[in-house]
């Protein structure tokens, strides 16, 4: 990437989902790599099951903050919560993302008291047809699938960065990434998470096509 | 809340340097309020600064000491959430730590006790060390300018420093910059200098303000003519919190000129596709105790028919989002204890049944003075303690509710119930919300009973118990819905809102979502035809 460029990363998803050690990671991978990298993040009252963000810049970044439509890359451990977000991600940003949805009780309930049983759950598809509006670069990812293929669902995170390395214009080294993510998970999931990362990357590229 | 101490604190220590951190948070993302600390600074002649970096941050706490321990102060670093919420590169530099060692009070004795004729000798000083330091922040390079094209030129801090850049940057524009690191005393001087060459100035601060006034009696005395455009303008707000497309915006109005980006069509377009979208507000975790506590609660209150008669002052913890359905309790949450103070207020003046609640940290942070006061007059008033072992909603610390102390020491765990025995409490009653049904009873009666009452509702915070359980190599076992028992009662929904639970779609019946439940089976005492059972299967 060149000397004066940012490279924003938007990631989202619902709290409990481990989207503070995705950052960790790849803010760690950033600065073994002699980039700068600034942060915004959100705390408090999103421990569990609320809407969570980080603002993740590369480069040369000044504000804490993306600016609207701003975002190279929007990286969601959940959906629906690409659309929350949705007015960071620029014309024809990467979008990687899960494609697990985990409702809010809120539209559960609308659900469980619908007699007629015609309400139903926002899907992914929906989701993606909103998303097309501003960008056709969609990776879609059953990461949970994934994880549990490269042999542990909980590396579901690993699985989400190997895709993102996937994307052409991320400014990382892949082995860099890699190597930043072994550093920071368990010893004795390094294996796992490996190849997690691995098939993330495939997918990605399956979806991105590029190489 | 700390400023009585604050104002006695400024004259400083005789031994160390003292750093006091204030946090505002513009948009008020996590606080009751939203408040502009800067002007604490200036009340009780105590020096302020504010970083915009991370790495700021860390060359500005080193400076505070050497300014604190100079000048015999206490030096107060203000942020705001985007600050302290920032992670960025830092070098660190060399740090000298001086190993701690116990001193004798003979060998460091100050003046510590402060009234009258003293406080009047102390003031004099003060202001005395006020000029000393107004002196070295005129001359620290913490305030700098940045040189740049033009007779329009921008002032700002924190930040709003670093918004700022990046507007300018968009706008492909080079105008002056002040960037302010000392808010008390401003470097006056400084800043004149600054304003003589200038036509217009923007300030750009989130809040109040605080900056604006101050500059705009500077440019009186060095140039007059000066514009100034910041929220008496018009151009900025004085709420919520500012990013690069409000602050590119500004100044691409004042230079008459568009932002490098249309934000609002950006924004407009994405509130369109937001619209299939239901909302996430914060909720309990799954396991939470505070949600069969509340349900409970709610059941007695039904059961009594007093829904509708009485108050509910809530406190500064999880439990605060019992204002949230299912619950929609809470007719205050002010400030942190200010629960059993304001139940002391409203139970002389109003006909209703007062009910306060707090959580065991909160109890022995804040509450302690105000339980004493009901259990004095012998209020008419319920107090639920949620005792959740740690103070869950800040990430689990100790408290003195727990064994260790805040540095994780082995500590004295203060006994709950000999506490409120020995205050006289007569009601005192234990329940354990994961048996949710059998807590019903024993609330229904604290409310009706005569005076003081407290119940205890005990239970760890989910979080922290799956942390202990792990520890010692216990198993989490997930629920599930019995399907063929399950007859789409949806109290589980309706009156529970535990976000493990959902709707299957292809059957309509309820589904506990395997990942996510803690196996708490509240959700079993909650339903009328006990569906829910526990599974056997790990996690």
């Amino acid at each position: 990437m060149k000397d004066n460029e940012t490279y924003n990363i938007m990631f989202c998803g619902v709290g409990g989902q481990g989207l503070m050690l995705l950052s960790a990671i790849l803010g760690k991978a950033a600065v073994d790599a002699g980039l700068e990298v600034r942060t915004g993040e959100q705390h408090g009252l999103s421990q569990r099951q609320g809407s969570i963000y980080v603002h993740f810049r590369i480069g040369k970044p000044l504000s804490p903050l993306i600016p609207y439509g701003r975002a190279d890359m929007v990286i969601a451990m959940e959906a629906s919560e690409v659309l929350r977000y949705i007015e960071y991600l620029k014309e024809d940003g990467v979008v990687i993302m899960s494609n697990r949805i985990m409702p809010p009780v809120s539209e559960t309930e609308q659900i469980a008291l619908d007699k007629q049983k015609q309400t139903k759950y926002i899907t992914v598809e929906q989701i993606i047809e909103r998303i097309r509006e501003v960008t056709y670069r969609i990776v879609t990812l059953d990461s949970l699938e994934l994880a549990i293929e490269a042999g542990n669902p909980r590396t579901e995170n690993s699985v989400l960065i190997g895709a993102t390395v996937a994307c052409e214009d991320f400014p990382i080294l892949a082995e860099d990434v890699r190597k930043a993510l072994l550093g920071l998970v368990p010893k004795k999931t390094a294996e796992a998470n490996s190849k997690a990362f691995d098939l993330g990357m495939e997918a990605s590229t399956d979806c991105l096509g590029t190489s | 809340m700390a400023s009585d101490s604050m104002f006695s604190l400024r004259n400083g220590g005789r031994n160390a340097g003292s750093c006091c951190l204030i946090a505002d948070d513009p948009y008020a993302h996590s606080s009751q309020s939203e408040q502009d600390g800067r002007y604490f600074g200036e009340a009780a002649y105590v020096p302020m600064i504010e970083p915009s970096t991370a790495q700021e941050a860390f060359d500005m706490v080193k400076w505070a000491f050497e300014v604190s321990e100079k000048h015999r102060t206490l030096v107060i670093m203000r942020t705001t959430t985007r600050v302290n919420h920032q992670r960025g590169m830092v070098s660190l530099g060399n740090l000298n730590r001086t190993p701690f060692k116990r001193k004798r009070w003979a060998d460091v004795k100050g003046q510590y006790f402060t009234v009258g004729a003293i406080a009047r000798r102390l003031k004099a000083e003060l202001l005395e060390k006020t000029q000393a330091i107004r002196d070295e922040f005129e001359d620290t390079d913490f305030n700098f300018v940045e040189e740049g094209d033009g007779d329009l030129g921008v002032l700002t801090g924190g930040v709003c420093y670093l918004h700022t850049k990046e507007a300018m940057q968009n706008l492909g524009i080079n105008i002056p910059v002040f960037k302010l690191g000392t808010i008390y005393p401003l470097p006056e001087e400084k800043i004149a200098n600054f304003l003589k060459s200038l036509k217009t100035l923007i300030v750009v601060e989130e809040l109040t303000p605080y900056l604006e006034t101050r500059i705009t009696a500077i440019a009186k005395e060095v140039n007059s003519s000066l514009r100034i455009i910041g929220k008496k303008s018009g151009h900025f707000p004085e709420m919520l919190e500012y990013n690069v497309p409000i602050v590119e915006t500004a100044i691409a109005d004042v230079l008459s000129t568009v932002p490098s980006t249309d934000y609002g069509a950006i924004l407009e377009r994405a509130a369109r596709l937001k619209e299939i979208l239901p909302e996430r507000p914060p909720i309990f975790c799954p396991g939470c105790p505070h949600r069969g506590t509340l349900w409970a609660f709610r059941q007695a209150l039904q059961q009594l028919r007093i829904r509708n008669e009485i108050v509910f002052n809530n406190d500064i913890g999880c439990y605060s989002m019992a204002f949230l359905p299912p619950n929609e309790f809470s007719d205050s949450m002010l400030a942190m204890g200010a629960s059993v103070g304001i139940s002391a207020g409203m139970e002389m003046a109003l006909e209703d049944r007062v009910i306060a609640m707090v959580g065991d940290s909160t109890l022995y942070h804040a509450a302690l003075p105000g339980i004493v006061n009901l259990i004095h007059h012998n209020s008419n008033v319920t107090l639920f303690v949620l005792d959740n072992s740690v103070t869950a909603m800040t990430g689990q610390q100790f408290n003195p509710n727990s064994p260790f102390n805040a540095g994780g020491q082995p500590a004295r765990k203060i006994n709950m119930e000999k506490m409120f025995e020995a205050l006289g409490a007569e009601k005192i009653v234990v329940i354990d919300p994961y048996e949710t049904r059998d807590c019903i009873g024993p609330i229904k009666e604290a409310i009706q009973s005569d005076g003081f009452s407290v119940i205890i509702s005990r239970r760890d915070c989910a979080l922290y118990g799956d942390r202990q359980k792990k520890k010692r190599g216990e198993r989490i076992i997930p629920s599930e819905n019995d399907k063929e028992t399950c007859r789409e009662i949806f109290a589980c929904v309706r009156e529970f809102y535990c976000p493990a639970i959902i709707v299957d779609e292809s059957d309509h019946k309820m589904l506990i979502q395997q990942d996510l439940c803690d196996g708490c089976l509240e959700c079993r005492q909650v339903c009328p035809v006990d569906a829910p059972r526990s599974t056997e299967v790990e996690r």
